[in-house]
C-alpha cells in the first residue's frame, strides 16, 4: 500500500526580495507618534481641568454672574478681563472656567452613575445569563430605544432645571450605554478558557466577577467612559442652550452659547470662545480615549 | 467494583442543534481505578471532551445527559452548582487544552494558585502564599518564588501549563482530567510535562484520565486505552495489551490510527497510510457500524447492523464484526 512518492521539481526561481528592514528612524518616529498621540491629549486635558477647577482657588477671577453694566461689551485683552465681557458686563473667561467645572461635574457625575449602575446591570446580564439577561437587556434596550436629547428633556421639563437635574436626566442616556458595553465585554471574558478554569476551582460567582471578570472588562470601561465623558458634555451643552439644564444665572458653556446666539452676527466670539472650549474639551478626551483603546488593545 | 475510583455508566449526551438531535456521547462506561492512567483516544468530534466536561457538569444548559458518573459511589451527574463545587477542585480537577488562555491575565501566576487553595481551605492569605510557592516548586517551575509575582505573559507555554497543574493541584485531587493538556505545547516540553504529570501522579497517589489524539502518547504513558468514534467507545484494553509484545489491536478503527502513526524504520519516500474520508456526521449517523463507510474491510453485515462492544478476550473489549487477526497487522 506504500506508493512511491512522485517526483517533485524542486523550484529554483529566486526568492521574492524580503521587506526591507524597519530602520531606526522610522521606528523611533513610531514610538514618539504613540507617546504623542496619548500625551497631548492628555496634556490639554489635565490643563483645562487645572483651569477650571485650581486657578479659582489660587487668584481671584471676577464673578462669573453677576457683571457691572458699566464694563458691558468690553473687547478681549481689556484690562482685568482677558476674553472680554458679555452684554451684561459679566466677564467671559470666568464663565469659561466656571462653566468649565460644572461641565466637568455633570460629565463626570453621568459617567459615574453609568458604571455604577449600567455596569452591574451590565455584569449581571453577561455573567448569568438566561431570563436575568432577556429581561435587563429588554430593559436597556428600551431605554437606548428613546431618543436621548428628547429623553433628558422630558426629564429635566419635569424635574425642573437643575445641576442635579441635569444629571439625573443624562444619566437616562448613560446606563444603558455603559451597560450594553459591559455586557458585551462580559460576555466575550466569560467564554474563556480561564473562567472555566475558575469555575471547575470551585469558585464562586461574586468572587468569579470581582476576580476575573471586573479586572479584565476594566480598559474596555475606561476607555469607553472618556468617549462617554465627551457626549455627555456636548449633551450637556445642548441641554443649557435649550434652556432644559443649568438655570440661568449659574454660568456654563452651554448657556453662554445660548446668550452669544442672540447677537451672533454683531459679534460671533460670545458664541465662538465658548464653542472652541468644547469642542477642545471634546476632541482632546475622544483622542485621549483612543490612543489607550490602541495602547491596550481593545476595540 | 466498589473501589473503583470514578465509575461511568451508560453515558449519553444529546445536544439539541437546530430541532434535531445531536448524539455526543453514545452509551459510554468506564470505570477509573485509584491511581490509575486512563487514556481516551479519538480524533475531534468522537465526544471524548464532552465525556469528561458532561462529569464534570461543564455543558451547557439545555443538553440532556443521562446515565451515571459515580465518584467514590456518589452520583456527580444532575447535582446543582453548589453541590458540584464541592467536589470542583478538591475531588476533581482538570486542566485544559490552551495554557495561554487558561490564566486570567490580570492576576498573577502566583494569586490564581492561592485562590485555588483558599477556595477550598480555611488558611490565612499568607499560609497560602506558602503553599502556592510549595506547589509551584512541586510542579517543577524554577525560581518559584520570583515567579510566583510573575503575570502569565511573562511564562512560557510550558511554564504556565505547569502552573495551571499547580492550581489543579492545589486541593490534591484524587482524579485529575487532563483534555489535551499537552497538545498545545511543542514536543519536548510535551514530555516534560507528561512525565511531570506521572511523577506527581504516583507522589499523590492519584488517578488520571488523559484525553488525546495522540495514540503514541497513549501507548507510552497510560495503562488503560479507550478508543472512541462516533460517541462510542470501540475498544477498550490496558495498554499493554494494546500495543505491547504479543498484544494486538482488534478494532480496525484503532489499527488504521495505529498505522497512520509515522516510524522512522518505514522505507524512506513513501506514503503515510491514512484512515480517508471523515468522521460521520452526528445527525445522521449510519445504522451499521459507524466506521464502516471509511473501513477498507467493512462488509455487508458491517453496514446493516452495529456491532456491540464486548468482551471478546479477558479485559480485551472491543467491537467489530471482522476484527484484525490476533498478533498480526493488517
Amino acid at each position: 500500500m506504500a506508493a512511491p512518492l512522485p517526483e517533485v521539481q524542486l523550484a529554483t526561481a529566486a526568492p521574492p526580495p524580503l521587506p526591507s528592514l524597519v530602520n531606526a528612524r522610522q521606528l523611533r518616529a513610531q514610538r514618539l507618534g504613540r507617546a504623542l498621540r496619548l500625551w497631548v491629549p492628555a496634556g490639554i486635558i489635565i490643563l483645562i481641568l487645572a483651569m477650571c477647577f485650581l486657578l479659582p482657588l489660587v487668584t481671584t477671577l471676577p464673578s462669573s454672574t453677576n457683571g457691572n453694566i458699566i464694563y458691558n461689551n468690553e473687547a478681549p485683552f481689556s484690562p482685568g478681563h482677558w476674553l472680554g465681557t458679555n452684554v451684561q458686563g459679566v466677564d467671559i473667561f470666568s464663565q469659561l472656567v466656571y462653566g468649565g467645572q460644572v461641565a466637568f461635574e455633570v460629565a463626570v457625575s453621568v459617567t459615574a452613575i453609568g458604571i455604577v449602575i449600567g455596569g452591574t446591570l451590565g455584569v449581571v446580564a453577561g455573567y448569568f445569563g438566561g431570563w436575568v439577561d432577556a429581561v435587563l437587556s429588554r430593559v436597556l434596550d428600551v431605554l437606548i430605544a428613546f431618543p436621548a436629547l428628547v429623553l433628558a428633556l422630558v426629564i429635566a421639563e419635569g424635574l425642573g432645571p437643575s445641576e442635579i437635574h441635569t444629571i439625573w436626566a443624562l444619566s437616562v442616556f448613560g446606563i444603558p450605554a455603559v451597560g450594553r458595553i459591559t455586557r458585551g465585554a462580559t460576555l466575550t471574558i466569560r467564554g474563556l478558557p480561564y473562567m472555566t478554569a475558575a469555575r471547575l476551582a470551585g469558585t464562586r460567582s461574586w468572587r468569579m466577577i470581582a476576580r476575573h471578570i471586573l479586572p479584565n472588562i476594566m480598559p474596555i470601561i475606561v476607555t469607553f467612559s472618556l468617549l462617554g465623558i465627551g457626549v455627555v458634555i456636548i449633551l450637556e451643552g445642548a441641554l443649557d442652550f435649550l434652556g432644559y439644564g443649568i438655570p440661568a444665572p449659574t454660568a456654563s458653556w452651554g448657556n453662554m452659547i445660548a446668550n452669544g446666539q442672540q447677537i451672533l452676527s454683531a459679534q460671533p466670539e460670545y458664541v465662538l470662545i465658548p464653542s472652541i472650549a468644547l469642542l477642545i474639551t471634546v476632541a482632546s478626551l475622544n483622542m485621549l480615549g483612543d490612543a489607550l483603546r490602541e495602547r491596550w488593545g481593545t476595540q | 467494583m466498589t473501589d473503583a475510583l470514578l465509575q461511568v455508566d451508560d453515558l449519553r449526551v444529546t445536544f439539541p442543534v437546530g430541532g434535531r438531535e445531536v448524539r455526543a456521547v453514545d452509551g459510554v462506561s468506564f470505570t477509573v481505578e485509584p491511581g490509575q492512567t486512563l487514556a481516551i483516544i479519538g480524533e475531534s468530534g468522537s465526544g471524548k471532551t464532552v465525556c469528561c466536561r458532561a462529569i464534570m457538569g461543564l455543558l451547557p444548559a439545555g443538553t440532556a445527559i443521562r446515565g451515571s458518573a459515580r465518584l467514590r459511589g456518589s452520583e456527580l451527574l444532575g447535582l446543582s452548582d453548589a453541590e458540584l463545587r464541592r467536589h470542583r477542585g478538591s475531588d476533581v480537577a482538570m486542566v485544559f487544552q490552551d495554557p495561554a488562555r487558561s490564566l486570567n491575565p490580570t492576576m498573577r501566576a502566583g494569586v490564581q494558585v492561592a485562590e485555588a487553595i483558599t477556595t477550598h481551605r480555611k488558611v490565612s492569605k499568607r499560609e497560602a502564599s506558602t503553599q502556592a510557592v510549595e506547589l509551584l516548586r512541586l510542579v517543577r517551575i524554577p525560581a518559584a518564588e520570583r515567579r510566583f509575582h510573575e503575570y502569565p505573559h511573562q511564562l512560557s507555554g510550558g511554564m504556565r501549563q505547569r502552573v495551571m497543574i499547580a492550581i489543579a493541584l492545589a486541593c490534591r485531587p484524587k482524579l485529575l482530567i487532563a483534555d489535551e493538556a499537552t497538545t498545545a505545547l511543542d514536543v519536548t516540553t510535551q514530555a516534560q510535562i507528561m512525565e511531570l504529570l506521572l511523577d506527581l501522579q504516583k507522589e499523590l497517589d492519584m488517578a488520571l484520565i488523559m484525553i488525546s489524539h495522540d495514540l503514541g502518547l497513549a501507548a507510552s504513558y497510560a495503562d488503560e486505552v479507550v478508543v472512541m468514534y462516533a460517541g462510542k467507545i470501540v475498544e477498550q484494553a490496558p495498554a499493554t495489551q494494546l500495543f505491547g509484545a504479543g498484544g494486538a489491536v482488534r478494532m480496525r478503527y484503532t489499527r488504521a490510527l495505529l498505522d497512520a502513526i509515522p516510524h522512522l524504520d518505514r522505507p524512506a519516500h513513501t506514503q503515510l497510510p491514512i484512515v480517508g474520508g471523515r468522521p460521520p456526521d452526528p445527525t445522521a449517523l449510519p445504522p451499521g457500524c459507524s466506521f464502516a463507510p471509511r473501513c477498507q474491510y467493512a462488509e455487508d453485515d458491517c453496514r446493516a447492523k452495529m456491532p456491540t462492544l464486548a468482551e471478546h478476550t479477558p479485559s480485551h473489549r472491543w467491537a467489530c464484526w471482522h476484527p484484525c487477526e490476533e498478533g498480526g497487522a493488517a
